[in-house]
């Protein structure tokens, strides 16, 4: 007999002759997954899951799987680099770290000298978990602006739990939820923040309900019980109506409601303006799908919400938010077990606290960009990107003069891609911190060499709400690469701040361990630490909201001269709110559905990931394609009121005639002219960014519902 | 005699695809080489609305392989554990296996002359290591492997859901008699 076990690390070491086995935790993407790293001859050799790790139980995505192969690529950027050619003429000259982080330094001080320390902006993407050094070293510098993705993904998730409910809930998954509601997100291709695909998978294996809202038909919508097709941009409306069917049938919690709600009455006014008729006009999904849904969820617990970014990237951003979590509230479902639990991280230094927000000064805070317009963001230090760009191009209300982007590629991310583009070819200094050479480090004057998450120490998943904290282990030194936060450290002693840094990156890890009473080289012994569980808390405390009470009028809103109760706003732009443009773009164009492999802009120069994918995809109903002259496999040029770009058409039954859906984050890194074909395929091309268009509290950018027009490409085509 | 099968619950893939990159961080094979490739295939539920569900498409270790026969050099034998070993060093790259397999999971490596298949990672097997794709990669657990004679009912029973909720996979021990 042969007996097999999971991962068994003792027969790979002997077969494969590796040197050593680091266990770590990954950062391919959200991260969090329980990592084996195998190295042999110094180089990491093989990537496996940890099969006893409580965050991905062993299974691994493609990225994490690709990671040596994303660290020892050939054009992976192993040293700093000075332009010494026009922006974008990709000429680079190899200088050291001294030199090029003495130069950022110097212009950091002369920006600070002459304009005020907010002309210089920082900037991270969705992150290399580095948002903690980054808010920390803008905040001791005294400027106000840190550009992140926050605005529009996750970042709302936070701001609004707390003031419904004190922090973000997450999904008792461990518990086994017996119904979930999937809405516009695909845990099992995306792992969004503090989730991953695998406790999913098997809450469903053990038997759970399952309600998806997207208007494509995902593998989780084909497997679902109910799946409500929605017309691109309506999340607001279909939750009102749930809510209307959950209130009127007296579905809900009444001991919650009672005790532990506030606002309850007005609330009810409101929902009783989204009667199923309206809202069955507005969402396109019949009245009685609707009820079936509400019904199932409301009388199956515990139950829970699986949600994601593309409810966040509309104008109804943080009401979205709002909304799906009276539906976990009224269900009974909040810090319920099996439901969505209130987690405490463990006690350490957290990432506000790390951020240093307290250190900024009151004026310098008000100086925060775009501040007055979208007042909850500004609250929680997170800006509009468009702001940034005016004050770019147009040096309103100030100039910005320096950027320094770590982990983010602004150009094929941010919406109005084209005015982004004129905004980093004017800027005067910009430094950027990558793997890759990507189009938006082409625009930048020094680039640095990021290390990966194979090559730093760090406390993984410090900054999320799932009240784990993960050991994050060094595993190999590759070129000159250091992690954004050891640059950082080392950038902060020669701007002046050195007081409030350490001699290496090490001693920061050990600040945020101090209240633990531990540190890094304690920790490094362990996998993960997890805080306390304990459900129901609020019977004890109250929820941490300023009435004490789970929030369904939001009293900080009112304050900051919002309306208190969540509404439907109709997209920007839309059969309804545009109907003569409408005629001229007859379909509703969707954006930024996950693939796997890739990470936004991430890993197209990885052959085992873009393998995957070759090209960028536009889905189309078949009868749509056949109106319009386009066949499976054709280049198409999808067009909006902003511009044009093309991908390949890929006919899929699985969603409405009427809409369409293009992936984002493309540019081609083999394409060595026209600065990797930026604009080619780009679907920020296309996208807005007007402010009238964003979330009016949070100031989230309305990406994912806009009209096009989509034809069979024709050499030239794009000009 | 021991009798090993490789065997995937497509009802319950997600098409997340790690499987695929798991083959090619052990195998490396060339881009365009796949030994298990994921692909959508759309039909129609009950009330006639579409419908897909995720495929994989991977070699069978068929019981009578076609391929077996079809082979001119005797590149392809099955092993009398169950697994079909596709010897690359023998093969002539003629194409005759690729046309037999009804399951569509040879190719050809058109930069070595070479067919490819998927050998059920028996270089592991023999070592005692689970296949690539099956060593709990997926996150649907979806992809089994074990002793041919009890797989069906390994499936049937999710073997592993208990010592996943217990958070103990590793503790996990799949058995091939002899």
């Amino acid at each position: 007999m042969t007996e097999f076990r999971y991962a068994n690390v003792e027969r790979e070491m002997k077969m494969y002759g590796f040197d050593r086995m680091v266990k770590s935790t990954c950062r391919g993407c959200h991260g969090g997954c329980g990592v084996y790293v195998y190295v042999k001859d110094g180089k990491v050799a093989k990537i496996q899951g940890d099969p006893d790790h409580p965050i991905n139980h062993g299974t691994l995505c493609s990225k994490g799987l690709a990671a040596a192969e994303i660290a020892y690529h050939p054009d992976r950027l192993l040293y700093p680099v000075k332009r010494v050619g026009p922006k974008g003429s990709g000429r680079w000259e190899r200088i050291t770290w001294d030199e090029a982080l003495d130069t950022i330094a110097d212009r950091i001080n002369n920006y600070r000298e002459k304009y005020g320390p907010e002309s210089i902006v920082f900037g991270y993407g969705t992150g290399r978990e580095n948002e903690a050094v980054i808010y920390r070293i803008a905040n001791l510098l005294g400027s106000p602006n840190v550009l992140t993705a926050g605005h529009f993904c996750y970042g709302p998730r936070i701001c609004t739990s707390i003031i419904t409910c004190g922090t973000n809930p997450i999904i008792d998954y461990e518990n086994g939820p017996k119904c979930i509601i999937m809405w516009g997100n695909n845990v099992t291709i995306s792992n969004p923040d503090c989730y991953k695909g695998e406790p999913f998978s098997v809450a469903l294996s053990r038997g759970a309900k399952l309600i998806v809202v997207d208007p494509r038909l995902t593998r989780p919508a084909a497997r679902a019980d109910i799946w409500l097709q929605l017309r691109p941009g309506t999340d607001a409306a279909l939750a009102l109506g749930m809510l209307n069917v959950i209130v009127n049938e007296k579905l809900y919690d009444k001991e919650f409601v009672e005790n532990y709600t506030f606002g309850w009455d007005e609330f009810v006014k409101r929902v009783n303006e989204y009667p199923l008729e309206k809202v069955e006009k507005i969402t396109w999904v019949p009245k009685e799908k609707i009820q079936a849904a509400a019904r199932l969820f409301a009388t199956t617990r515990p139950g829970a919400i699986q949600w994601g970014v593309a409810i966040e990237q509309q104008i109804n951003c943080a009401d979205n938010d709002r909304l799906l979590m009276f539906l976990m509230g009224l269900t009974g479902n909040i810090d319920a077990q099996g439901g969505q639990v209130l987690y405490k991280t463990p006690p350490i230094v957290n990432v506000g606290q790390f951020g240093a927000h307290a250190m900024l000064p009151r004026e310098q805070a008000a100086k925060r960009l775009g501040g007055d317009r979208f007042r909850l963001a500004a609250r929680f230090a997170i800006i509009n990107p468009k702001s940034v760009w005016d004050a770019i191009i147009e040096e309103k209300p100030y100039p910005v003069k320096m950027l320094f982007f770590i982990s983010s590629n602004p150009v094929v991310t941010r919406d109005n891609a084209k005015e982004v583009y004129k905004a980093l070819e004017k800027v005067e200094f910009m430094a950027v911190a990558d793997f890759f050479i990507t189009p938006t480090a082409e625009l930048a004057d020094i680039v640095l060499p990021a290390a990966t998450w194979l090559e730093m120490d760090y406390i993984g998943d410090f900054w999320k709400r799932h009240g784990y904290i993960l050991a994050r282990r060094k595993v190999v030194q590759i070129g000159e690469c250091r992690s954004d936060h050891e640059m950082l450290n080392d950038l902060a002693h020669r701007i002046g701040q050195g007081q409030f840094w350490w001699d290496s990156f090490e001693g920061g890890l050990d600040y945020i361990l101090e209240p633990m009473g531990m540190k890094w080289r304690d920790f490094k012994e362990m996998d993960y630490v997890r805080g306390e569980v304990r459900y129901k808390k609020y019977k004890e405390f109250g929820f941490s909201t300023p009435t004490r009470k789970f929030e369904l009028y939001s009293t900080t809103l009112e304050k900051m001269g919002y309306d208190p109760l969540p509404q439907h706003r109709e997209v920007p732009e839309s059969p309804v709110s545009t109907p003569e443009l409408n005629k001229e773009y007859p379909y509703i164009l969707i954006t930024g559905a996950r693939q796997p492999g890739f990470f936004h802009t991430e890993n197209r120069q990885v052959k085992w990931l873009r393998g995957l994918h070759r090209d960028p995809i536009v889905q189309i109903h078949p009868d749509t394609a056949a109106k319009e002259g386009i066949k499976e496999g054709d280049w198409v040029v999808i067009e909006s009121p902003r511009g044009k770009i093309k991908q390949r058409a890929a006919l899929f039954p699985g969603i409405d005639p009427r809409v369409v859906a293009a992936q984002h984050g493309w540019w081609f890194p083999e394409k060595k002219e026209s600065n990797h074909g930026w604009d080619e395929s780009n679907v920020n091309i296309l996208t807005d960014n007007a402010y009238e268009g964003c979330d009016p509290a949070i100031g989230a950018t309305n990406i994912r519902a806009l009209l096009c027009k989509i034809y069979p490409y024709k050499d030239g085509g794009l000009k | 005699m021991k009798k090993y099968a490789l065997k995937i619950a497509e009802a319950e893939c997600w098409g997340c695809k790690a499987c695929e990159v798991a083959c090619k961080q052990e195998h490396k094979t060339s881009v365009d080489i796949n030994f298990i490739k994921i692909i959508e295939e759309w039909g129609k539920k009950e009330d006639g609305s579409p419908d897909f569900i995720f495929r994989a498409r991977i070699c069978r270790h068929c019981e009578n392989p076609a391929c077996v026969d079809a082979c001119p050099v005797e590149a392809i034998r099955k092993r009398d554990d169950g697994i079909v070993i596709l010897d690359s060093d023998v093969c002539t790259g003629c194409g005759s296996c690729i046309e037999a397999c009804p399951y569509n999971a040879i190719s050809l490596d058109e930069s070595q002359g070479k067919a490819k298949k998927c050998n059920m990672c028996y270089h592991r097997v023999d070592n005692g290591l689970i296949p690539a794709c099956a060593d709990n990669v997926c996150l649907a657990h979806c992809i089994y492997f074990g002793d041919a004679r009890k797989i069906d009912k390994m499936i049937e029973e999710k073997f592993w859901l208990k010592a996943r909720i217990e958070g103990k996979l590793s503790s996990q021990i799949i058995k091939v008699e002899d």
